[in-house]
């Protein structure tokens, strides 16, 4: 044997003998996880955040030897934010990948067809998109987990700080679908509990953000604050078309969500002191562990830093992986069982678990405000955390009211 | 060799029209990437032929033939879910009655206009409907789409069949196609479908023989609307869930695509077009998000180049009629 070949069978060699988890994950037919998302439409740019998130849990998983010795293997699906796409991309996700699990969806409408398509076949399904419906009767079943927030928790939040340090007069617009129309309900509940005043809402159709015909009107009724549900792509047409009608200056704006790459897009001049929730901004790298190794792995894996949706990726993929190995099956209902038996989980920001009832996630969440143009730190710092609300099941419905025994 | 064999299956595709549908279509979900995709083909082949009777045959160019598709997904759906109708029968039968019903009205008010304002007035009718979906949530489902379907188990002369796999439903739809389809040829080959394409051909010529054209173009409306409907309620069944986007206009868009792709007028063009349509944006999509771009570019290269379709093209230069 030439003195090249012994050295190299012989690295091959000890580099196998040192990692038989790996080399067994290679050798053993992956784990497949099905992840339809709308890679494409309003939400596009949330939703490539989303995938990030789920590929770094994937490939960290994998670099440590897989689940039970078999590599993860997620399969992305873009399901163009129409649920008949959703249905039919996670049916050949099902039947033709033979994926064991499915992940994702961002939309309240296209997650329910998913649901439904899962729900068929029997297989766990993970949603990380927010929705009320989800995790209740009669939507939900045992193989159903929601790790997003829901309208509820999110705009009831909102609701209680903003009356505390925002204003007591507001007008809600919402964009007329699913998600939209739960935050308006729950957010006009909300304040006149807490005894303020809603003194309007204006729907308008997602994906078609021109607001001019509307303003005038808003501005008349002389509200303290906006509650501004413009997701996605939305958001920043609606901000700039505020300022242009010099309502920014009339009022506050709180918005339930943020997102980064959003606010990055629009600029700090036009985002500067808008309110919103999140469950996770990088900022919290600042002083949380989990959040700083999470922050550093994404930006090294991605040059840039998570937003908020990635974190909802990367723990759908951790909890399947997590359920799996504490069920040490890919039977669904195993796995299911697992997580409910097993409900704590600490991926990326702090203790969260599943309600027994419901499958429902409970996370903290924080309150963020975007800073002026000259506070912003470096390229991506645009949020000030102002406050946190840490996690509890009384932020939701409770389990009666959402149908459950 | 090789056009003596296309010959031969044009010579016998061209006498066994149905034979041959029934013949493809049994072995399709072996041939395709998966069932759930051959069903779906098969589905919205139904769409398009009904599309095409009005669109290829009488020369009607509806832009709102979601609606009878979104009628017949609402009123099966509709039936199983809130009606709790426990035949998977009565769900169809109600599905087919609310788009033949939808179609009869809004052909009674569209037909009185010609052209673009017929179109127009189409489009008009289908996004009130999708309004009206999108807004009766307590009904609908709305936005979230209804849910809560169950795919009973088909009773057939006593026996109970499931129709959870997705090799049974695909044979439980394509015997419903295949009769859909067989009806279709009846009807083209009667002598009111020889009025339909005198209709299309000259409609003054068609009134001076004494036709009651307004009459015949009602007819072949509903028959239309039966169809799409029968596409619409397989769906729901399928998906057990039915998307509000039912009745939007891009559903309207897509089987007008599909129609003009396979080829407008011709027997088998929209079932070839709904097949290429879709499996290319099925596969196509796997690997790049701007999928619509390749479709729209062999569109617009049919529409300019080849305006008889896949189909039309194949049997006017060598494959059967």
């Amino acid at each position: 044997m030439h003195r090249r070949q012994f050295l190299t069978t012989t690295t091959a060699g000890v580099t196998l003998l040192a990692f038989p988890a790996v080399l067994r994950a290679q050798t053993k037919e992956p784990i497949r996880i099905g992840f339809p998302l709308p890679l494409t439409g309003t939400f596009a740019a949330i939703a490539a955040d989303l995938q990030k998130g789920a590929q770094l849990a994937m490939e960290e998983i994998n670099a440590k030897g897989g689940v039970m010795g078999r590599k993860l293997e997620v399969l992305f699906r873009d399901d163009e934010l129409k649920p008949a796409v959703g249905a039919q991309r996670t049916k050949e996700l099902i039947e033709n990948q033979k994926v064991d699990f499915v992940v994702g969806g961002l939309a309240a409408h296209v997650q329910m067809a998913i649901n439904e398509q899962t729900k068929a076949a029997k297989k766990l399904y993970i949603s990380v998109s927010q929705s009320d419906e989800i995790s209740a009767k009669p939507d939900t079943s045992p193989l159903t987990f929601h790790e997003a927030l829901n309208p509820t928790i999110t705009s009831r939040t909102m609701a209680t700080y903003g009356m505390q340090n925002i204003g007591k007069k507001w007008w809600v617009v919402y964009a007329d679908y699913a998600w939209g129309k739960q935050n308006n309900v729950v957010f006009n509940a909300a304040i006149a509990k807490l005894g303020g005043t809603v003194l309007g809402s204006t729907p308008y159709p997602l994906g078609k953000p021109e607001f001019s015909a509307h303003l005038p009107k808003i501005q008349a009724a002389k509200p303290d604050a906006i509650y501004a549900v413009t997701p996605g792509a939305d958001n920043v047409p609606f901000l700039k078309q505020a300022i242009s009608f010099g309502l920014k200056k009339e009022a506050r704006i709180a918005q339930p969500l943020h997102f980064l790459y959003y606010t990055k897009e629009g600029g700090a001049e036009v985002f500067q002191d808008i309110y919103g929730a999140t469950h996770f901004c990088h900022e919290l790298a600042e002083t949380l562990p989990q959040a700083k190794r999470y922050v550093e792995a994404f930006t090294k894996r991605f040059t840039q830093p998570p937003d908020s949706y990635s974190g909802y990726g990367y723990n759908g993929i951790h909890e399947v992986a997590r359920g799996v190995e504490l069920a040490k099956s890919t039977d669904s209902d195993a796995v299911a069982n697992a997580l409910r038996k097993n409900r704590e989980y600490d991926h990326y920001k702090g203790k969260q678990w599943w309600r027994a009832c419901d499958n429902k996630s409970f996370q903290d969440l924080w309150i963020i405000k975007v800073r002026s143009p000259q506070q912003v730190k470096g390229e991506w710092g645009f949020f000030d955390v102002i406050g946190k609300v840490a996690a509890n099941e009384e932020l939701d419905r409770t389990c009666a009211e959402k149908g459950h025994a | 060799m090789i056009r003596s064999a296309f010959g031969r299956v044009k010579a016998w595709v061209t006498v066994h029209p149905i034979a041959s549908f029934v013949l493809f279509f049994a072995i399709f979900p072996f041939i395709a990437p998966y069932q759930a995709l051959a069903t779906q083909v098969l589905i919205f082949g139904l769409f398009a032929l009904g599309f095409n009777l009005l669109y290829g045959y009488t020369g009607l160019l509806s832009f709102g033939h979601a609606a009878y598709y979104g009628l017949g997904a609402y009123g099966a759906g509709l039936a199983l879910a809130k009606l709790k109708v426990t035949s998977l029968w009565i769900a169809l039968g109600i599905g087919l009655g609310a788009a033949v019903v939808g179609g009869a009205l809004v052909g009674f008010f569209c037909l009185r206009r010609r052209g673009i304002y017929f179109a127009m007035l189409t489009l008009a009718f289908a996004q009130m409907l999708y309004f009206i979906a999108f807004h009766a949530a307590d009904l609908t489902g709305g936005d979230d789409g209804l849910r809560g379907i169950p795919l009973l188990p088909l009773s057939i002369f006593g026996a109970s069949v499931s129709l959870r796999q997705p090799l049974a439903f695909y044979y439980f739809a394509y015997v419903l196609v295949v009769l859909a389809v067989a009806v279709l040829k009846r009807i083209l080959d009667s002598p009111f479908g020889a009025v339909l394409r005198a209709i299309r051909e000259n409609s003054d010529r068609a009134v001076a023989c004494g036709y009651d054209i307004n009459r015949v173009k009602l007819l072949s409306f509903v028959f239309s609307a039966l169809f799409a409907g029968l596409a619409g309620a397989l769906d729901a069944l399928r998906l057990t869930v039915v998307p509000v986007d039912s009745l939007y206009w891009s559903t309207s868009g897509q089987v007008v695509i599909m129609t003009l792709l396979g080829g407008a007028g011709t027997f088998f063009g929209p079932f070839v077009g709904a097949a290429t349509y879709l499996v290319l944006a099925d596969r196509l999509s796997i690997f790049f998000e701007a999928w619509p771009l390749v479709i729209g570019v062999i569109f617009m290269a049919f529409v300019l180049f080849l305006p008889r379709g896949i189909w039309g093209t194949l049997t006017s230069r060598g494959i059967g009629q």
